[in-house]
């Protein structure tokens, strides 16, 4: 596939937000207005503009990470619209700029590449840990930054400026400095963590100096995140930390610890907290108690169920019966109106996604780039299956967003910032 | 380092596949059962802005019809424009309780089923038309108001039958309810006050109810009696003023206490005329539970008739009175266990005047579709024979001097050969169900009609079929045939 093909299929996806949107106006009684010409423009200088940089920045990138994405924004974007024209609105807002940091990004790592992340990856830790810290300010006071607590967990920041407000999830933004420096270290350390190490009657362990750092990470992020109540995020950065653990080394113990340590880490948290008591109840008997913790798993169920194959249409079904529809649930209300056709059509573009991802990770020479490319893919894979499964009671519903679909500025920007450093990445290995 | 990536990215293709298969199973596999669940607003809310086929009467009454929500024109609104005249037959529709009536037994029919979904569109494409279908009914929005003015305050019910067809030609149950307020904001709490109600509006005594027949009854004792060969119309019984139930020490007394004649003997003739009950006891025990049994269910009792809802049964307990002679001498006055609904004494009336053919009952005349062509017709259909012409003839005779020189005189119709039978079933505390079933004209029998009060909150003497439900069906006939001609 080629950059132009790239950039048609960009186009196409751009045509089919603004033809849902359409869709959605004819469903309401409207006849074609702005929106729809409206939506078509910003998807086109969104997705337009960011391919626009690849051909400038990073013009040996696989052309193959674009088009999905731009199909998942798009179909989100419908829902979102039909959901909250509203919220739509800001949405469209919220593309520009993460596009135009996205561009920034491929423009500042076009003078020297990936490699200024490896130089820089304590700070790039520090950063991480401060934006994770920031949600614990208080939530009122003098500071123009505060946290915010919702729905039991504390992940929100508000930036007070003077005439607004700005709501932002600093843990997306979180997650891909942690992956890259994750990366950046394992790829340092790799000759160290495979080489020196104990051995326990048939079983090689790591030497345990080596593991502190990790360990030390690994509690820190976990504390925070428990203490603000996210389960999504922490079981996420703990399995993405887990995995990246085992593609550097290959060593299926820290898998199979890691799985232990989330299971025991599970079993904790469902002891010590009644939020986390809750979901599990809902994942496994949503009906039972229907009308308070499993009613938003019911609801998803009951509008997936009602759109059955082919959906009733876009503006046609009721998400809006189901709580956080544009968020977390975004998945069951494609679901309702475009119905199993819809559903599958969103997997597999994921499927698309992270196939093109691991390629960039697999075909890569340098170890960094490996890593960084593996651990980003992964963490987009990770969080599609943690939401997705919740949504489809496969898992207890970890409230964490859908990837390039669900409504929300700082996890489009963290997204956008990952596809950014995925297509330099793959740029850096072609070129 | 490959190898652990691969292994990786391998694991979340699982996981993928896991999504897939799970989300096939939710939407395709188990979809109905989400779409169906009662918690499932979805389906209600979408039926219940839809627009539905109109609803007339036989002589083209608008009955129900969907006009467009004055806020949002695309939503449409149940109207009824009669109100509480037809609730129990055409029923209701609304989104909190579910329907009702007939709204409930042609959902699909009435409904649009234009929904936008790609089935609909296929279906389109392929000449189907998804707009509602309307419905004509053969019930008479005239002769409806009639039976629902005759029966005035009291609660009770009236059911006319086209006794050659089994058309349904009115349908009435008091006290009635709205059926718009079901379609309202306020429908729950409206719901709920009804089904409060003590005098029960919801209920369609024509049909989902059974009350004592009373002598209403003897036409079917006499018919088995006539049919198979036990008595005749000049057989002679002892006219005493006691009956003695035979193993038992209960008696049978006449209405009034008095005799059925001059004292020594009557014919059965005089006894069906004078509806006298001593000599019924009598020969409902001489006819036995079996035959009186085998006639009652082939008129329709002891089975649940084919109607568009649940009816009530009509109930004979053949079995428990095979045994019990003097239970059975008390149910062939239409006492004790004998349960009907009204619609089953007009099918006996029905019967009678039709040369002993039971016709199906049926409501629905005719289905259009949005063109105005008809779609869909009602064939009347025979039930079976339950009695021969030559007894029907000779029950005729009888029930026409019921209504010339016997019990039934106030169903008389100047100029018109009417034939009737009384009824007053006995109630608790002295009171009692009227009761009146009846067809005309003898000789061209174009309506077969039955009317039942329920009793009064306290005894009166004056209250028997008689005197208060005969002039009703008088009332009805006279109604139906003065429009006919």
């Amino acid at each position: 596939m080629t950059r132009t093909a790239e950039g048609v299929l960009v186009a196409v996806a751009s045509g089919l937000a603004a033809f849902g949107v359409a869709l959605v106006d004819f469903a309401n009684g409207e006849s074609l207005g702005a929106q729809v010409g409206l939506t078509f423009l910003v998807f086109l200088i969104a997705f337009g503009g960011f391919h626009a940089a690849l051909r400038a920045w990073a013009p040996d990138a696989t052309p193959l990470l674009l088009p999905p994405v731009s199909l998942l924004a798009a179909i989100g974007f419908i829902a979102v619209y039909r959901l909250s024209p509203y919220r739509a609105g800001l949405q469209r807002w919220w593309l520009l700029i993460a596009a135009a940091v996205a561009c920034a990004l491929l423009a500042l790592l076009s003078r020297n590449g990936l490699a200024i992340l490896r130089r820089y990856r304590n700070l790039m830790l520090l950063t991480a840990v401060i934006l994770l810290l920031l949600p614990n300010l208080p939530s009122g006071g003098p500071l123009p930054i505060r946290g915010l607590s919702q729905n039991g967990s504390r992940l929100w920041v508000v930036f007070h400026l003077g005439f607004t407000e700005l709501h932002f999830q600093p843990a997306e933004i979180a997650k891909i400095l942690f992956v890259s420096f994750l990366a950046a270290y394992l790829a340092d350390r790799q000759a160290a963590l495979t080489g020196a190490h104990r051995r326990l009657g048939p079983i090689r362990i790591p030497e345990p100096r080596q593991l502190v750092p990790l360990l030390l990470v690994w509690a820190g992020s976990l504390l925070i995140l428990i203490y603000q109540r996210d389960l999504g995020a922490s079981l996420l950065l703990f399995i993405t930390f887990a995995a990246l653990l085992y593609a550097a080394t290959g060593a299926a113990g820290y898998l199979f610890a890691g799985g232990a340590m989330a299971v025991a880490g599970g079993i904790a948290a469902w002891s010590m907290f009644d939020h986390v008591q809750r979901r599990v109840e809902a994942w496994l008997r949503p009906f039972e108690d229907y009308a308070d913790t499993g009613y938003q798993v019911a609801q998803g169920l009951f509008a997936l169920g009602t759109g059955s194959l082919s959906g009733s249409g876009p503006g046609l079904g009721r998400p809006d019966l189901i709580p956080n529809a544009a968020t977390d649930f975004i998945f069951a209300a494609v679901g309702e109106e475009l119905g199993l056709a819809g559903s599958v059509a969103v997997l597999c573009c994921f499927g698309l996604f992270l196939a093109a991802g691991f390629g960039v990770a697999l075909r890569s020479r340098d170890r960094f780039r490996s890593l960084l490319a593996a651990g980003l893919t992964f963490v987009i894979g990770l969080q599609t299956f943690l939401i997705i499964g919740g949504v489809l009671r496969v898992l207890p519903l970890t409230g964490i967003t859908l990837p390039f679909m669900s409504y929300g500025g700082s996890a489009l920007i963290g997204n956008f910032l990952l596809l950014g450093l995925l297509a330099r990445a793959s740029h850096e290995e072609r070129s | 380092m490959n190898g652990p990536i691969r292994r990786l990215a391998i694991g979340l293709f699982i996981g993928l596949f896991v999504l897939l298969g799970a989300v096939t199973w939710i939407q395709a596999i188990a979809a109905d059962t989400y779409r169906s669940d009662p918690r499932n607003a979805r389906l209600a809310i979408a039926q219940a802005g839809k627009e539905r086929g109109v609803i007339v009467a036989a002589d083209g009454t608008v009955l129900a019809e969907s006009v467009p929500d004055e806020d949002d024109p695309r939503r449409f609104n149940r109207v009824y424009p009669l109100g509480p005249l037809f609730a129990h037959t055409v029923g209701y529709t609304s989104s909190v309780v579910g329907d009702g009536g007939l709204e409930a037994a042609y959902v699909d029919e009435l409904r649009s089923r234009r929904d936008l979904t790609l089935s609909d569109i296929v279906a389109a494409i392929l000449g189907n038309d998804l707009r509602p279908r309307s419905m004509r009914l053969t019930l008479d929005a005239d002769l409806q108001q009639a039976a629902w003015d005759a029966l005035g305050d009291r609660s009770g019910a009236v059911v006319a039958l086209d006794p050659r067809s089994g058309a349904v030609l009115a349908s009435v149950s008091k006290p009635s309810f709205d059926p718009a307020v079901l379609g309202g904001s306020e429908a729950a709490a409206e719901w709920d006050a009804l089904l409060a109600d003590p005098a029960n509006p919801l209920l369609d005594r024509a049909t989902r109810e059974n009350f004592p027949p009373g002598s209403t009854f003897k036409t079917v004792v006499t018919a088995a009696a006539l049919e198979f060969g036990v008595a005749d119309t000049e057989t002679r019984f002892d006219d005493v003023r006691e009956f003695q139930l035979p193993g038992s020490s209960a008696t049978v007394s006449n209405f009034g206490g008095g005799l059925c004649g001059d004292g020594s003997t009557v014919t059965l003739a005089r006894a069906f005329i004078r509806s006298c009950n001593t000599i019924f006891a009598d020969l409902a025990i001489q006819v036995g539970a079996d035959d009186v049994g085998e006639m009652a269910e082939a008129l329709g009792f002891n089975r649940e008739l084919e109607l568009p809802w649940d009816a009530a049964r009509s109930v004979f307990p053949t079995d428990s009175l095979l045994d019990d002679p003097a239970a059975l001498g008390q149910s062939g006055l239409g006492q004790r266990d004998v349960r009907a609904t009204p619609l089953q004494m007009a099918m006996v009336a029905a019967a009678i005047a039709n040369g002993g053919t039971v016709m199906q009952p049926y409501y629905v005349d005719e289905m259009f579709d949005a063109e105005g062509n008809t779609v869909d017709r009602t064939d009347p259909e025979e039930l079976g024979e339950a009695m021969s012409a030559t007894t029907a003839e000779t029950l005729t005779q009888l029930m026409e001097r019921v209504v010339t020189e016997g019990t039934g005189t106030a169903a008389t119709v100047p100029g018109v050969r009417v034939a009737g039978k009384t009824g007053t079933a006995q109630a608790g505390g002295g009171t009692s169900y009227p009761w009146f079933i009846a067809f005309a004209p003898v000789d061209d029998p174009q309506i077969a009609v039955a009317v039942m009060f329920e009793p009064l909150p306290s005894s009166e003497d004056s209250d028997t079929g008689g005197r208060v439900a005969a002039p009703v069906a008088g009332d009805l006939i006279a109604r139906w045939l003065e429009n006919r001609s």
